[in-house]
């Protein structure tokens, strides 16, 4: 496995400018037939795109036993789907603190965002942030996120993170 | 990463031209895609727009601290300067109905048939969107102050592109009604305040809980003035002692089945919009939207096709994103199958079943 350069990259979602439009749902779903950022409706009705952090300490990678979530160059947590295939367990779904894992029901047990590693193969960025309207969606190097985030940004962010994890 | 909408993400630099020609009706989120994804392709892409700008209603309709309009203007840039699209604003392909009808109709300088585009090109994708305001079909709908959503929002936003016949609804110091809870209501009433109402009140025939835009966005409004009216039924606008203008609207309240008559200087009915696709018929659009058709998005004519509103009533920008991007797609497969004389081999099926999780097509 390669070692990234720096801290890696990630996508970055400023959920106080997101309006819910779907439009990175949609282009997900075209480039890969099943997208690998899901909108998801709120308690309250607001409508919230779920997607992968690419965590600087993923638990994913840690509970998968086949090693078939691995670190790429640039810092994107990728599946493996020769290793994944035939595992059960969706134990990386289960441990995704960000409900960014998507079971299946044919082929590879799961599907993740790999920051679209096709298109980075070529020079181009993921295709959510390159679409998005309102600019809520950046594709960023871990160092920049601190500088990111606002007072909104991180109010709504919570209000996402109480949806994803609510309280017991 | 520039700070623009790229509707041409599928490539850095256009592949070399194709030689064919493709004219695309409407410059709204499906028109756009589909243009950056043919662009991409060596397509040469004409962009045909009743607007003098285009984005349609991310634009228009949308208020700019939701959807900031230089992001969008940047992407329409990248995609005339680098991949060569032709934009051709204020021009209006043959309608169903008369010029004027719908909002924005009056910016079109030029009008022009859909046959010649048909024949002027190798094919073409409508993208006209949906424009038309549903009523409410309730007596005094005709009076002055009474406005649909769209006729609301539209001149809020055109209004810079300064045209006599555009002007903003005069709210300042007054009364606004705004029946409807969907986004564009929510949007409607945040409009109204900014422009200095002195009263905005949400009339909606059910419960907060139940509201299209969510609770959340309601409590949003509340928070700052507006006021929230749940499970009122409006049954009347009632005229001022000229008979000419909007005085009040009476409306059943649903909790207590007791008529209530609500003071209003402006009345905005903001209850969704139904598509306007010229030549309804003649394309078979009731069969495109059933899919009784051999090629996915392609109307009775060859060569045409259809995506977004236009296609599926008014939706979500994500759904015209998709929308077009499947018909431009599917358009390319048709052209090259068609150059080779293989159209038969066509997997229909194949191309149409979305599979689960992926954004369904109609809804």
């Amino acid at each position: 496995m390669s070692e990234c350069h720096g801290r890696g990259k990630t996508l970055h979602i400023d959920y106080s400018k997101c309006i819910g439009c779907e439009t990175c749902e949609a282009v997900c779903g075209f480039l890969y037939d099943t997208p690998r950022i899901a909108m998801a409706r709120t308690g309250d009705g607001q409508m919230i795109p779920i997607y992968c952090q690419h965590c600087e300490h993923a638990h994913c990678m840690k509970v998968c036993n086949r090693g078939a979530l691995m670190r790429d160059r640039d810092g994107a947590v990728v599946l493996q789907p020769m290793l994944c295939r035939g595992c059960e367990t969706r134990n990386c779904v289960i441990a995704c603190p960000y409900a960014a894992f998507f079971a299946t029901d044919r082929g590879v047990a799961v599907r993740k965002c790999d920051l679209c590693a096709g298109r980075r193969a070529v020079g181009l960025g993921p295709a959510c942030a390159e679409m998005c309207p309102c600019g809520a969606i950046r594709f960023a190097d871990r160092d920049e996120l601190d500088e990111l985030e606002t007072e909104a940004s991180r109010e709504a962010r919570d209000r996402v993170l109480a949806h994803i994890r609510p309280k017991k | 990463m520039s700070n623009a909408m790229n509707f041409a993400f599928m490539r850095e630099e256009p592949a070399p031209p194709n030689g064919r020609r493709v004219a695309i009706i409407g410059a709204g989120p499906s028109g756009l895609a589909a243009a950056g994804y043919l662009g991409c392709l060596g397509y040469q892409v004409e962009v045909y727009d009743k607007l003098p700008k285009p984005g349609g209603l991310m634009l228009f309709g949308i208020p700019g601290h939701r959807i900031p309009a230089d992001r969008i203007q940047r992407g329409v840039f990248t995609l005339s300067r680098k991949f060569g699209v032709n934009f051709h604003n204020k021009t209006k392909i043959c309608c169903s109905a008369p010029l004027h009808e719908e909002e924005g109709d009056h910016f079109s300088c030029d009008i022009r048939g859909l046959g010649e585009l048909v024949e002027e090109h190798d094919a073409v994708i409508i993208c006209s969107g949906a424009w038309k305001s549903r009523k409410l079909g309730i007596p005094g709908e005709q009076l002055k102050g009474v406005y649909s959503g769209l006729e609301f929002l539209f001149p809020i936003r055109a209004v810079k592109y300064a045209t006599s016949n555009v002007s903003v609804p005069p709210v300042e110091g007054r009364t606004v009604v705004v029946v409807g809870a969907g986004h564009s209501a929510m949007d409607v009433a945040h409009s109204a305040k900014a422009l200095g109402a002195k009263r905005v009140v949400m009339v909606y025939r059910r419960t907060k809980k139940e509201a299209p835009a969510g609770s959340y966005e309601v409590d949003r409004l509340i928070d700052v003035g507006c006021e929230w009216l749940e499970r009122r039924t409006p049954l009347r606008i009632v005229a001022d002692e000229t008979g000419q203008h909007v005085a009040a609207l009476e409306m059943a309240d649903g909790n207590t089945g007791e008529t209530e008559v609500l003071p209003a200087d402006v009345i905005v009915t903001s209850i969704g919009e139904i598509p306007t696709p010229p030549f309804q018929k003649e394309l078979g659009l009731e069969n495109v939207r059933k899919g009784e058709v051999r090629w996915l998005h392609m109307t009775s004519i060859e060569n045409v096709f259809v995506a977004g509103d236009v296609l599926t009533g008014p939706s979500k920008i994500g759904k015209a994103v998709y929308s077009g991007l499947r018909a431009a797609r599917s358009l390319t497969n048709w052209l090259d199958l068609k150059a080779q004389h293989r159209e038969n081999e066509y997997n229909y099926d194949a191309d149409v079943i979305t599979r689960p999780g992926a954004p369904s097509e109609q809804r």
